[in-house]
């Protein structure tokens, strides 16, 4: 077996991630999307990022 | 060309199915992905490489990488401070220790944050183990994080709001140097490879494009926890049993698609640049490692525990060290410390287990 089949392993299961979300949870909605680009748009950050840290001081 | 035609193909879908701006971020993440495999960039290595060989090139192109982003989003972020959002976090006993055991784990598995996907997409048979428990770790240490935050002190500390943003770019920077000096005195190599300063120059480029089209820096880990969140969702789980899931930020992600969440498309796009990268020379390289299966176990472990730390880290090497750093937020400094000395216990340690991985399957 060579790595070609972990790439085809690694890309059915990122395919597969999207799949599940897709079917069970709420389909993306184009007409509630944002600008492009948040530079010069209102629409900015969305705050989901991983320094996120609720409830710790500000 | 049928690659090139699949690519386009699935990001026009993508701009017309979710929005232009996902697509955006899904085309920055397979172009972080493919430049850092095709590249040999990465994190994890360059630090075992300073550390076992003495060898400093692969940590002065992070060291660039992060100081040319620093220069320019920090200004960017405090020009409309109410769209644009920096990679700002806590700093704690809990963090720390958290930044110490990722530090060891990355070693261990030999990926890191984007490295474990970058090495999954490259059909990578331990990252491939150890991304799921990755994953699961991640959402783990999100159920973890309230109470570290109520047992011990957080105290987030921002450069830009201290200094100024001329301030703080000018103390990172000088940081960075500093930290350049002394791997440079440790070195016992050429300190410069025009290939990882190209590199390093490629990913500041495209993460100084992340935080213009996204708003906020490049990360890795929230997307990983996300997913898990909604597959444990689907399975009953209530999230508003947890103080982090029920914050207003993070239903809104529960309830969207991950095509919808910036760190999600990013780490989809590092999977599948790398896989775009490593496909023409896959055929030829062995997919199975020589150790032991045992070792397999010891990845899913640490790959666990990279998910967890990272969580209560506030970031991995990238939305901790790398964007947190080049935010001005101390805790990337922090992270820095305590990752690196994790990193040299987990050299140690790797190089004993993997030694012994390898006379276990021999034998």
């Amino acid at each position: 077996m060579t790595r070609r089949f972990g790439i085809i392993v690694a890309l059915l299961g990122v395919l597969g991630v999207v799949v599940i979300d897709w079917t069970l949870g709420v389909p993306p909605d184009p007409f509630r999307s944002p600008d492009p680009m948040a530079f010069g748009s209102t629409s900015g950050a969305s705050g989901a990022i991983c320094t996120f840290a609720p409830g710790a001081q500000q | 060309m049928i690659r090139i035609l699949l690519i386009v193909g699935l990001l026009s879908t993508l701009a017309v199915s979710a929005g232009v701006r996902f697509s955006l971020l899904l085309s920055l993440g397979l172009l972080i992905g493919f430049s850092l495999e095709r590249m040999g960039f990465g994190f994890a290595g360059p630090w075992r490489r300073l550390i076992r060989d003495r060898n400093a090139q692969g940590m002065m192109a992070q060291l660039l990488a992060i100081g040319l982003t620093a220069i320019a989003i920090q200004p960017i972020i405090a020009y409309a401070p109410g769209s644009f959002l920096g990679a700002i976090a806590p700093v704690s006993v809990t963090m720390v220790m958290a930044a110490f055991v990722f530090g060891l784990s990355m070693q261990m598995i030999l990926g890191c944050g984007s490295g474990t996907l970058i090495n999954a997409g490259s059909g990578n048979a331990i990252a491939l183990v150890a991304l799921p428990l990755f994953c699961l770790g991640s959402f783990v240490g999100t159920l973890l994080v309230p109470f570290a935050i109520e047992s011990t002190p957080h105290i987030p500390v921002s450069l830009p709001a201290l200094f100024g943003v001329q301030g703080s770019v000018g103390a990172t920077v000088i940081g960075l140097i500093v930290i350049g000096l002394i791997a440079a005195r440790y070195s016992q190599a050429p300190l410069w490879n025009r290939r990882l300063l190209t590199a390093a120059i490629i990913l500041a480029g495209l993460a100084i494009l992340h935080v213009l089209v996204a708003g906020q820096p490049w990360g890795v880990v929230y997307g990983l926890g996300l997913w898990v969140a909604k597959a444990a969702l689907g399975l009953g789980w209530d999230p508003a049993t947890t103080a982090f899931w029920t914050h207003p930020i993070n239903i809104a992600a529960l309830e969207s698609s991950i095509l919808t969440d910036t760190t999600s498309l990013t780490s989809l796009g590092l999977v599948g640049g790398a896989a775009l990268a490593a496909w023409k020379e896959s055929s030829d390289r062995p997919f199975e490692q020589s150790v032991a299966i045992w070792f397999y176990l010891v990845a899913a472990l640490f790959g666990l525990l990279l998910g967890i730390s990272s969580r209560l880290a506030f970031g991995c090497n990238v939305g901790a060290l790398f964007s947190g750093i080049a935010s001005g937020s101390l805790h990337g400094w922090a992270w820095l410390l305590a990752g690196f000395v994790g990193s040299i216990v987990g050299v140690r340690l790797r190089d004993q287990l993997w030694s012994l991985a390898q006379t276990s399957r021999k034998s």
